[in-house]
């Protein structure tokens, strides 16, 4: 497989640039001029320059390529500007779009969200449940919703979407799903509101994805999620796995939205990184059950256990210092 | 230009601080307001220029500009 990796540098894309390496593949990855390529430099891939913003630069890095994963989709910093965020999903998305149809690329895969599924009548919801037009939860489900359906629109090559719940795993280097993970390990008793909570673990999301991509039939649009939760009983798993106190009850969802949206002010205006972001809080109180069985079904998915990834996060947060090590104290038996 | 002198050119463009103003045992969060975002780019910029490779766990470890001299130029085998 000629492939290329859009935002190979980034949480998704390191995890599918290993799962590419392991099955035999060795991918062009792209970058930005700026950005940190430490992980792939390790990795020794073929880096080249794919900024979003560059539609020549683009169609120059999918030349000779067979697969686009299209994992560098825009994810907006801050909720606030919502009509800005949108006007570059969809510029961006446009481009690689663009690109990869005049470069001859037979397919795309587009890493886009379960934000993007709807509530079903009863139960868990699965592909079928859909929303009829953009949802009207806040920037990033707006966002979302909006690229996804551009994506599923293109006719001129085989696009594949993937719908990955919130993923949790190695690389996740800006710290951005596990944050109230990384939050509680370091007895930090983070805010949140309650809510359903679906996680997947990323490693799976590249399998998932690879498959996507090496299938000749497969759904056009799958949804990634591995395990489903309430936050609030998450939070006191990993309480009592990090030995720290019980996390404090959940804000309401008026609090936890007006704390997000004060929190990412705050930041935009040159503050520290908010404590707690409003697509985090939108993707909690709009969360659904998600039955993911499609993707066992027809990608032959085998999703690891929510402790197997708990336990592989662990072991590389410490690494990257995230996650401070135990004291001796805490390492005797008990 | 030495090396050092470079390294302290590359840190500016990422800071926002002169270079002159920039010392080794100045700290790259405290003293010169880089994240870690910003201090992984930095590390980046100079693995690609030196093209020498920088593991992650170690970059995650350096927290001065004299950490940063000091692993280019053991990576570049230049004498201290």
């Amino acid at each position: 497989m000629k492939a290329l990796v859009l935002g190979a540098g980034g949480f998704i894309g390191l995890n599918l640039v290993d799962a590419l390496l392991a099955a035999g593949h060795t991918p062009r990855c792209g970058r930005r001029a700026r950005s940190n390529v430490l992980p792939l430099r390790s990795r020794k891939v073929p880096l080249v320059p794919a900024d979003l913003e560059d539609p020549e630069g683009l169609q120059a890095a999918m030349r000779d390529v067979d697969v686009v994963f299209h994992a560098a989709g825009h994810y907006p910093r801050f909720a606030h500007r919502p009509e800005e965020a949108l006007q570059a999903g969809l510029r961006q998305t446009r481009n690689v779009l663009d690109a990869a149809a005049a470069a001859g690329v037979r397919r795309l895969v587009y890493a886009s969200t379960t934000a993007t599924v709807a509530r079903g009548q009863a139960g868990s919801s699965n592909e079928g449940h859909v929303f009829a037009s953009a949802p009207e939860h806040g920037t990033y489900h707006r966002l979302k919703w909006h690229m996804e359906a551009q994506a599923l629109a293109e006719d001129r090559l085989e696009v594949r979407v993937a719908c990955p719940a919130g993923c949790i795993g190695p690389w996740d280097l800006r710290v951005g799903t596990s944050a109230l993970l990384v939050g509680t390990a370091r007895g930090l008793d983070p805010p949140h509101p309650d809510g359903v909570v679906n996680l997947v673990d990323a490693r799976d999301v590249a399998q998932g994805m690879l498959q996507l991509a090496a299938l000749e039939e497969s759904p056009r649009r799958v949804i990634l999620s591995g395990s489903t939760h309430r936050l609030q009983d998450l939070l006191q798993l990993l309480a009592r796995r990090y030995h720290v106190a019980p996390p404090s009850p959940p804000l309401t969802t008026a609090e936890a939205v007006a704390l997000a949206d004060a929190e990412e002010r705050r930041a935009a205006e040159g503050g520290p990184r908010a404590s707690l972001s409003r697509e985090i809080v939108d993707l909690i109180l709009y969360g659904v059950p998600l039955d993911a069985g499609l993707s066992e079904r027809a990608l032959g998915l085998r999703y690891r256990s929510l402790e197997d990834t708990l336990d592989a996060f662990d072991a590389w947060a410490r690494r990257m210092r995230l996650i401070p090590e135990p004291s001796p104290q805490e390492e005797l038996p008990a | 230009m030495n090396l050092e002198q470079e390294i302290r050119e590359a840190i500016a463009e990422v800071a926002a601080v002169r270079p002159a103003d920039i010392h080794a045992e100045d700290r790259l969060r405290e003293d010169l307001g880089l994240d870690s975002v910003s201090s992984m780019e930095l590390l980046s910029v100079l693995a690609e220029r030196y093209d020498v490779d920088i593991e992650m766990e170690e970059a995650v470890a350096i927290t001065t500009v004299a950490q940063i001299i000091e692993v280019t130029r053991t990576r570049l085998g230049a004498p201290s």
